[in-house]
């Protein structure tokens, strides 16, 4: 008998489940950090990296990764990975802005590979809304999560 | 000038280092070992090293957008898929072609991609503004 989580559960309990908004500021010394460590070119000074459209989102959200993967029925320790993302920018994200985050799982998809076994693909899509209320960005990611042999 | 089949010049990383790893892992409250412990790679059969972060891949591929543009704010949109690890010290190669330029909207559409030792870990497509 499987001990694994069933797709009808995982639906059942995540899609359409709205996290509470959460709020993030891009910090000058963070983002400096972020830049140098994904090798960015020169920017201009108060213009993040866009791929702060990810960060933001991801560090902004409520829940954490942790809590994302436990949600999941999974850990941290279990090799979840990413599958896809996607980065839509309506504005420049500004260092020094704030920008609250809003979001929740969009989709839950299970499948069989021969190398992994079962995994699910679920997918958590945030939105980032700058001071004034304007959508500035949405970040979507899939994120892959091993179960095991079937 | 900016057409159908102008190459994006490669962004490369010649060894990919693992400091920024845990930088990253730091920052971004990322709790995954497979980051920063060798150990959990190995006892999760994923390899023998540890494993860079996906977005920030995906950053090296923007890096190359941004090389390429001389602007960083002109990205619109990106979706990649990832299809691979990327491993300590490994050589990776970020680049792209444009497949659809719109002159009146001023955007170009481009594959893009990023290839590792044992080929590509990711591919995607983004669309960026052209002429700004």
């Amino acid at each position: 008998m499987s001990d694994i989580v069933s797709i009808q559960i995982l639906e059942a309990e995540l899609l359409g489940l709205e996290f509470p908004p959460g709020e993030f500021t891009i910090a000058e010394w963070e983002h400096w950090l972020c830049a140098d460590a994904i090798g960015s070119p020169p920017l201009p000074d108060d213009v993040a990296h866009p791929m702060y459209a990810y960060y933001t989102a991801i560090i902004g959200m409520h829940p954490s990764l942790d809590e994302i993967f436990a949600y999941a029925h999974s850990s941290a320790d279990a090799g979840v990975m990413f599958g896809e993302a996607g980065l839509e920018f309506h504005q420049t994200l500004r260092v020094g802005a704030t920008y609250r985050v809003e979001g929740g799982f969009t989709k839950v998809v299970r499948k069989e590979s021969s190398r992994l076994g079962i995994m699910d693909l679920v997918t958590v899509e945030l939105r980032m809304f700058s001071e004034d209320g304007e959508l500035a960005a949405v970040s979507s990611n899939t994120f892959v999560y091993p179960r095991g042999a079937a | 000038m900016i057409e159908v089949g102008t190459q994006i010049p490669p962004f490369i990383v010649e060894s990919v280092p693992t400091e920024p790893m845990k930088t990253m892992a730091f920052v971004l409250r990322d709790p995954n070992p497979i980051h920063w412990d060798e150990s959990v790679v190995r006892s999760l059969g994923l390899g023998e090293k540890v494993i860079n972060q996906g977005p920030t891949n995906q950053a090296y591929i923007i890096n190359a957008l941004i090389n390429w543009l001389g602007d960083s704010t002109a990205l619109r949109s990106m979706h990649v898929r990832f299809r691979g690890n990327v491993y300590a010290e490994e050589r990776v190669e970020a680049g792209g072609e444009v497949t659809a330029v719109d002159l009146d909207a001023s955007l170009a559409t481009c594959d893009v991609w990023l290839d590792g030792p044992n080929g590509r870990v990711i591919s995607g497509v983004a669309v960026v503004v052209i002429g700004s």
